[in-house]
């Protein structure tokens, strides 16, 4: 390689460069600790964004999204017919979707079975169900939606017979529900339930789901609270603080290799100081100030941290490609500006380590007197 | 003119409990252009007196001028300053940095300068002591006459006014020493700078204006 520009510009990073590549086997092992740190704080945080962005995923949908739930004051548990038609009229231009939800056994062939299956009862499914296969039928009379996830528990394909609570209807579409959502959709009118579990409202384009939420719960919780409607972002900001939190608790393991790595930077340093005393005696004998001597060994050791946090990065979104193509089946996902971040916090843990093991052997050895060095 | 000037100077080591004194009171001066050695038993304080004038080591009590200008209270940060424009060092062990080559051991002592003309200076340097050749040579390729001469075109880089010699043939055979020794004398005669060399080596004397002998941290010429 050629360094001739950089050697000439910056006396301090050849003399740094030359003395690093003295002891080749030392300082790859010292960097090689800077390397394993980088790796572990910038793979871990790229784990928890790889979970963040699945999870994510999932709530997505939910987000747009407001589910009314009978309140304390509801009568029996249940929305009435009147409930509906005031979220109705609170809302104008939303989509307001009543489910009637009920718990029964449910099966498919002789080998599965649920003891307990969520059943809803729904009007207009094609209102907020999408087909992943079949299709959603906009007049809704007979046969029942999955949910991806029963299907896949019962085994069920479009065209096939699932028995719900002794009756048996075939099945029309698989659905995604959105989060994890594992329902049975069926005919309202099938269900044999007063009243209404639950109301879901398709927000008008002028309103976010947390507007239509406020919204809905001024206008009906006059009096008495008839109604509850959790805000849709509250699950997702949840979320995003857990995972904050996860984040900064892998980061913190990872930056435990990285003390042990400083450690090892502290200890090479601290060597080659002890070694190089006379020559470092020399260099002050013609004329090098000790800033000159601190600034040749701060290079040292910053060297070290920067050849470690680049090769550690680079290291990082290999293995990072690797998980998020085997885990998520999106490798590209390594490349998320979330992931920027993580790798510049870690690249930056790597050198602000180097240096800050490397400053104690530096202010050492250039604080030692020329003729005590020269003497040795 | 004098380029050095020493008064009264005495050096104390402080070993655990006790005091020992190295240098008993020295006056001592030399001109410029004067070549001079001093001889002495080992353990007489030929090395501590060097440093002091040197600036690498502080006198007790007394005082030392270089060129005209009193250098013993000086902070670090200025004695290595002055140390780096007038003094050129010399030692017995050569002491060239072994990952630089020959010539990038000679421009060490500048290497923070910005002038263009060092690096030409340096190649004059050691073309001048007889190895125009061997400018891209490691130490470890060099013999010990030629790494001492490089350690005096070093030395001399930024032309100092007084140069130090610990024990500079120590290492050498003789016919080598006189090579170093003729160069030191052009040195003086030439370029009228003060040297002084530390010796055991009665050989140097030869060479030299004068020579003085220290005993028991006494001069006595
Ligand atoms: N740092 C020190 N601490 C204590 N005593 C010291 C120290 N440096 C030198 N001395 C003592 O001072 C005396 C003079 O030492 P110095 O090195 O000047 O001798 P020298 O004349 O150069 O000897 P040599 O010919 O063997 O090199 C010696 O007795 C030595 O033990
Ligand atoms: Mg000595």
């Amino acid at each position: 390689m050629n360094f001739g520009f950089l050697d000439e510009r910056f006396p301090s990073f050849k003399l740094a460069r030359r003395n690093l590549t003295r002891t080749p086997l030392r300082s790859g092992l010292a960097a090689l600790g800077i390397v394993i740190g980088v790796v572990a704080i910038a793979s871990l945080g790229m784990f928890a964004t790889s979970l963040q962005v699945n999870a994510e995923d999932v709530t997505s949908e939910t987000n747009s999204q407001v589910s009314v739930n009978p309140g304390p004051a509801a009568r029996d548990g249940r929305l009435s017919e009147r409930d509906v038609q005031d979220v109705g009229r609170a809302v104008p231009g939303a989509t307001v979707i009543p489910q009637k939800q009920i718990q029964v056994p449910v099966s498919a062939g002789r080998d599965n079975s649920l003891e307990r299956a969520s059943v809803v009862g729904v009007e207009r499914p094609d209102a907020y169900l999408e087909a992943s296969e079949g299709q959603v039928p906009a007049s809704f009379q007979s046969g029942v939606l999955v949910d991806s996830l029963i299907a896949e528990t019962l085994e069920v394909e479009v065209g096939e017979r699932v028995e719900i609570d002794g009756r048996s209807t075939r099945v029309r579409a698989v659905v995604d529900g959105g989060g994890f959502s594992a329902n049975l959709y069926v005919p309202i009118q099938t269900v044999e339930a007063d009243g209404y579990s639950s109301v879901i409202v398709i927000p008008p384009e002028t309103q976010t789901a947390n507007e239509t939420a406020t919204t809905i719960r001024e206008r009906l919780n006059v009096r008495e609270e008839r109604v509850q409607v959790p805000n849709p972002d509250l699950l997702s900001g949840l979320i995003s603080g857990f995972f904050d939190i996860l984040r900064g608790f892998l980061t913190a393991i990872g930056s435990i290799s990285l003390i042990v790595a400083g450690v090892s930077i502290l200890n090479v340093m601290l060597m080659s100081t002890i070694e190089r005393r006379q020559e470092i005696g020399v260099l002050r004998a013609v004329g090098f100030q000790r800033r000159d001597i601190l600034k040749i060994l701060l290079s040292e050791s910053m060297l070290l941290g920067v050849i470690g946090g680049l090769v550690g990065a680079v290291v990082s979104i290999v293995v990072s490609l690797g998980v998020n193509y085997y885990l998520v089946d999106d490798a590209m996902l390594t490349f998320h500006p979330r992931n920027l971040g993580v790798l510049v916090i870690a690249f930056v843990f790597g050198i602000v380590t180097s240096i800050g093991s490397g400053l104690y052997p530096a202010w050492k050895a250039a604080n030692e007197q020329p003729v005590e060095a020269l003497r040795s | 003119m004098t380029a050095i000037e020493v008064t009264n100077v005495t050096k104390e080591y402080q070993t655990g409990e006790e005091t020992f004194l190295a240098l008993k009171g020295i006056d001592f001066s030399l001109a410029r252009g004067e070549f001079v050695s001093i001889m002495g038993p080992s353990g007489s304080g030929k090395s501590t007196f060097l440093n002091i004038i040197g600036l690498l080591d502080q006198p007790t009590t007394g005082s030392v001028s270089l060129d005209g200008q009193d250098v013993t209270e000086l902070t670090d940060r200025r004695r290595t300053t002055v140390r780096k424009q007038t003094i050129g060092f010399i030692f017995q062990d050569f002491f060239l940095i072994p990952t630089l080559s020959a010539k990038e051991n000679v421009e060490l002592p500048a290497i923070y300068e910005i002038d263009e003309t060092i690096r030409s200076r340096a190649t004059m340097l050691l073309e001048r002591v007889g190895l125009g050749n061997r400018l891209k040579h490691h130490p470890d390729q060099l013999s010990g006459g030629q790494k001492q001469r490089v350690a005096i075109a070093r030395s001399l880089i930024n032309s100092p006014r007084i140069l130090l010699a610990d024990e500079p043939t120590g290492n050498l055979d003789s016919e080598t020493s006189e090579q170093v020794l003729d160069e030191f004398t052009r040195i003086a005669r030439d370029e009228n700078v003060a040297i002084i060399a530390v010796t055991h080596d009665p050989q140097v004397t030869e060479y030299t204006d004068r020579t003085i002998e220290l005993r028991d941290g006494r001069l006595t010429s």
